[in-house]
C-alpha cells in the first residue's frame, strides 16, 4: 500500500537524518588536513583578538594542522563543555577554569598531560599557577591566566579619614574600614569600609581564603575535607562577622559596580580588576592604591590564587596535533623577552603564569598597582581543584553569607559548611 | 458508513489517525518519555556529566543524601519551593480575579486586558532586571519608603525579604495570563443569573460570592493548577533577581539546585533525585487539587 511506503519512506530519511545529526566530524578535512577546535570563554575583545592573532599565526606557519577557535561567555562555558561532551561533540582543546578540574578529570574529560610537555610545564610556571591546575597529583594542562588577590583601596577615601597608608594588620583594616564607612540617616551606604563579596562566581568565598591564608589556614585537605573550619578560618570569619556587625562591610554593595565612584574604600579584589579599573574611572584610576591583604600580625600576608588551563580532549582524535600546538601556543616567543601567550595575557592585566614572563615583566611594570598582584603569586594559596570542590565552595559561601547577612556566629556557620563538604 | 476493521485488529482509519499522531507522538517520545526515562535511571545512579561510559549505579544513595533532614534540600529549599508557589499562586489568584472582575465592568476592556497581559509578554530577564533595579538600596520603592520615613530594607540582600520580595514579581507577572482565562470564564456566565439575582434584591458583593465565584471554579482551578505547578518548577526569574539563589539559600528552590548540582558540580545523579522529589511533589498536589475539585462537583477535563 501506498500508505505502508510512507511511512518506511518517512522512518528511513528520520533515520538516515538523525544519523547524519549525530555523527561527529573526525577532524580530517577531505585534503587530508588536521582540523582542531578550541573551546573558550575568550568571546571578546581583546582577549578574542588576541587568542585570533595567535591562531592565525600558527595557521599560517602549520598548513597541515588548522586550529579553529570556538567560544562562549565564561557563563556559559562549563555548561557548553558539559553539553558538547556529552552529546560526543566536545573541542579538541579545552579551556577551563581550575576549579572545574577535578569534575572534568573524573569524568574522563581532559586527557592525561605527555610527560614530556608536564616536565616542561612544571620546571616553568610559578608554584600558584601549577597548585591552581593540578587535582591531586594530576597535571591538567597549561596554565593560562592566573590571578591572585590583592586589597584595592581609595587613596581618597582613607586620607580624608586620616589615614595615609594601606592597614597592614587584621587591626588596622578593621579600624580603617570602620572609620570610613559612612551610611545616611535612612540607612543608605553611602560608603562601603571594606567589601568583602563581589559579583561573579567567586562571591564571598574568595575574599574569605584571601583573610584565611593570611591567617595561615587552608581551605580543602588533600582528600577533599574542609580544613576551613580551624581556629584560623574562625579568626577570618570573626574579623568579617566585626566588620558586618559594625556596618563597615555590607553584602547588599557590589564592588565592580560601586568602587568606581567611591561608594567603597577598601576591597579584597583579584588583579584583573586593574584593567577594569582604568578603564572605568579614566582620570580618577590614579586615586586607586592596591596592597598585599594583610594578616593578623604585622608582616603577614596573604592571597587567593586562581587560574585557568588549556588541555586537551581525551576524546580528541588528535591528541599529538592538540599537544603540538598547545606548546607553540604557551612556548612560542613574541616580543619583548616574553612568550606571545604571556604577552597576551599581560596586555589584558593580568599575570602570565610562566616565571620567566612574570620576571621580564615585572622589570618593567607600568603601573605600580600590579606589583603586589604580581609578588603575590609567589605566596598565595592556589585554589583546590577536586572533583567537590566547586561545590565545596558554595557551601563555604553560603556559610559565610549567614555571618555577613543574617549575623551568624563564625563559629557555627564554619562548622555546618564543614558539615556539607563532601570528602572526595 | 465506517469502514470494517481489518485482520490485523486495525481498520484503515485508525492507521491514518495513527499517522497523523506519530510525528506528535514521536516528539513527545524522543523530548519528554526518554528524558524522563534518563533521569529516572540517574536518580539512582552516580554520574559526573560528559561521558555516558562513566554511568555507575548507586541505589537509593542519591534520595537519601537528598531527603537528610539536616542537608539543605528539605530545608530550606524545599520550603523556598512550597512557599514560593504557593504565595505567588495566592497573590496571583487573588490579584486576577479582582483584576479579571473589574475589567469585566469597565469600557475599553480590550486594553485593559493587554495593559495587564504585558508582563506575560516581556521576557523574564526584563522583568527580573526592572524589579531587580527597583528593589535596589537605591532605587524606587526604597527611595519611597525613605519619604514615608522608612529606612532603606534590604529587599534581596536581606535574607527575611528576599523570598517575599521575589514571590511578589513572580506573581505580579502571573496576573496577566490568568486574567485572560478569568475573563472567559467571566463571559460565559449567563446574564439571567445576575438579573434574576437583581430583582431578589441582591447587592454587588453578595452577586460576586455567590454568582460569580461559585460559576468561575472551573477557570479558577485550570488556573490554579497551572500556576502551582509553574510556580514549583520556576527558577529563571529567581537566578536574575538573585544571580545565586542567595542571599544564604533564602530563594533558592528546587529547579535551580537542579541545575547547580548538574551543570555547575557535576552531580547529575543527586540533580535527578532531586527532580523525581520534586515530580512527585507536583503530581501529588495536582491529583490533590483535582480530587477536591471533583467532590465539588467541578469538571475538569
Amino acid at each position: 500500500m501506498r500508505l505502508h511506503h510512507g511511512v518506511r519512506l518517512a522512518v528511513v530519511l528520520g533515520l538516515l537524518a538523525t544519523g547524519v545529526a549525530c555523527s561527529g566530524g573526525d577532524g580530517s578535512g577531505g585534503d587530508g588536513k588536521v582540523q582542531l577546535t578550541v573551546l573558550s570563554h575568550y568571546g571578546s575583545d581583546p582577549a578574542k583578538a588576541g587568542l585570533d592573532k595567535m591562531i592565525a599565526q600558527w595557521n599560517q606557519e602549520n598548513p597541515d594542522v588548522q586550529v579553529k577557535s570556538e567560544v562562549v561567555k565564561f557563563d556559559d562555558l562549563l555548561t557548553t563543555l558539559t553539553v558538547r561532551q556529552t552529546g560526543g561533540r566536545g573541542a579538541d582543546i579545552v579551556s577551563a577554569y581550575g576549579l572545574w578540574g577535578g569534575q572534568l578529570q573524573k569524568a574522563n574529560v581532559v586527557a592525561k598531560v605527555p610527560d614530556d610537555v608536564a616536565q616542561k610545564i612544571k620546571a616553568s610556571y610559578s608554584p600558584a599557577a601549577l597548585g591552581a591546575v593540578t587535582t591531586g597529583d594530576t597535571l591538567l594542562g597549561y596554565p593560562t591566566e592566573l590571578n591572585t588577590y590583592a586589597l584595592f583601596y581609595n587613596k581618597k577615601i582613607l586620607a580624608a579619614a586620616g589615614v595615609t597608608k594601606p592597614p597592614a594588620t587584621w587591626a588596622e583594616l578593621a579600624d580603617t574600614a570602620k572609620k570610613v564607612a559612612k551610611r545616611d540617616a535612612k540607612g543608605n551606604v553611602q560608603v562601603e569600609g571594606l567589601s568583602l563579596i563581589q559579583d561573579g562566581d567567586n562571591k564571598s568565598a574568595h575574599p574569605f581564603l584571601s583573610l584565611l591564608d593570611a591567617a595561615g589556614g587552608s581551605f580543602l585537605g588533600e582528600d577533599g575535607t574542609a580544613q576551613f573550619a580551624g581556629e584560623q578560618g574562625k579568626a577570618a570569619l570573626g574579623l568579617e562577622a566585626d566588620l558586618a556587625g559594625a556596618k563597615a562591610t555590607d553584602p547588599s554593595i557590589m564592588p565592580t559596580k560601586q568602587f568606581r565612584s567611591g561608594g567603597v574604600a577598601m576591597a579584597i579584589q583579584a588583579g584583573w580588576w586593574v584593567g577594569s579599573l582604568k578603564t572605568q574611572m579614566a582620570g580618577k584610576y590614579s586615586d586607586v592604591g592596591v596592597a598585599p591583604i594583610p594578616g593578623p600580625a604585622a608582616g603577614s600576608k596573604g592571597s587567593l590564587a586562581y587560574g585557568f588551563f588549556m588541555g586537551v580532549n581525551q576524546r580528541s582524535k588528535h591528541p599529538d596535533e592538540a599537544w603540538k600546538f598547545l606548546t607553540w601556543l604557551n612556548e612560542h616567543q613574541g616580543s619583548a623577552g616574553v612568550t606571545g601567550m604571556g604577552e597576551y595575557l599581560a596586555g589584558m592585566g593580568l599575570i602570565p603564569p610562566r616565571t620567566a614572563d612574570a620576571a621580564t615583566l615585572k622589570k618593567s611594570l607600568d603601573d605600580p598597582n600590579l606589583v603586589p598582584i604580581y609578588d603575590a603569586a609567589e605566596y598565595a594559596m592556589p585554589e583546590p581543584n577536586l572533583a567537590g570542590a566547586y561545590e565545596a565552595k558554595t557551601a563555604l559561601h553560603n556559610a559565610i553569607m549567614t555571618v555577613l547577612a543574617d549575623g551568624k556566629s563564625p563559629d557555627e556557620a564554619l562548622t555546618q559548611a564543614a558539615k556539607a563538604v563532601k570528602p572526595q | 458508513m465506517a469502514a470494517a476493521p481489518g485482520r490485523g485488529g486495525i481498520h484503515r482509519d485508525g492507521r491514518a489517525a495513527y499517522l497523523f499522531l506519530a510525528p506528535a507522538l514521536l516528539f513527545f517520545c524522543v523530548f519528554l518519555v526518554l528524558p524522563f526515562l534518563f533521569a529516572v535511571v540517574l536518580a539512582f545512579s552516580d554520574w559526573g556529566g560528559f561521558d555516558l561510559g562513566t554511568i555507575e549505579f548507586a541505589g537509593v544513595s542519591n534520595f537519601a543524601d537528598v531527603l537528610r533532614f539536616d542537608g539543605s534540600f528539605v530545608r530550606p529549599i524545599l520550603v523556598n519551593t512550597l512557599l514560593f508557589a504557593v504565595g505567588s499562586v495566592t497573590l496571583a489568584t487573588f490579584g486576577s480575579v479582582l483584576v479579571a472582575y473589574c475589567i469585566d465592568r469597565l469600557s475599553f476592556q480590550g486594553f485593559w486586558r493587554v495593559l495587564y497581559f504585558l508582563p506575560v509578554v516581556a521576557t523574564v530577564v526584563a522583568i527580573g532586571n526592572v524589579w531587580k533595579m527597583m528593589y535596589q538600596p537605591a532605587g524606587l520603592i526604597n527611595g519611597v519608603l525613605n519619604k514615608l520615613g522608612v529606612n532603606s530594607i534590604g529587599f534581596l540582600s536581606d535574607s527575611s525579604y528576599a523570598l517575599p520580595a521575589v514571590t511578589v514579581v513572580h506573581a505580579w507577572a502571573s496576573i496577566g495570563g490568568a486574567v485572560l482565562i478569568l475573563t472567559a470564564g467571566l463571559k460565559a456566565i449567563p446574564e439571567m443569573y445576575y438579573e434574576a439575582a437583581e430583582v431578589d434584591g441582591a447587592n454587588s458583593w453578595r452577586m460576586f460570592w455567590q454568582i460569580t465565584l461559585p460559576l468561575l471554579r472551573p477557570s479558577l482551578l485550570f488556573v490554579l493548577i497551572t500556576q502551582f505547578i509553574g510556580g514549583l518548577q520556576s527558577f529563571a526569574l529567581i537566578i536574575v533577581m538573585t544571580t545565586d539563589g542567595g542571599p544564604v539559600n533564602s530563594t533558592n528552590v528546587a529547579a535551580f539546585e537542579m541545575y547547580q548540582q548538574a551543570f555547575k558540580f557535576g552531580a547529575w545523579g543527586t540533580a535527578s533525585a532531586m527532580a523525581m522529589v520534586l515530580f512527585v511533589i507536583i503530581l501529588a498536589i495536582t491529583l490533590l487539587q483535582l480530587w477536591i475539585a471533583r467532590r465539588r462537583g467541578e469538571e475538569t477535563s
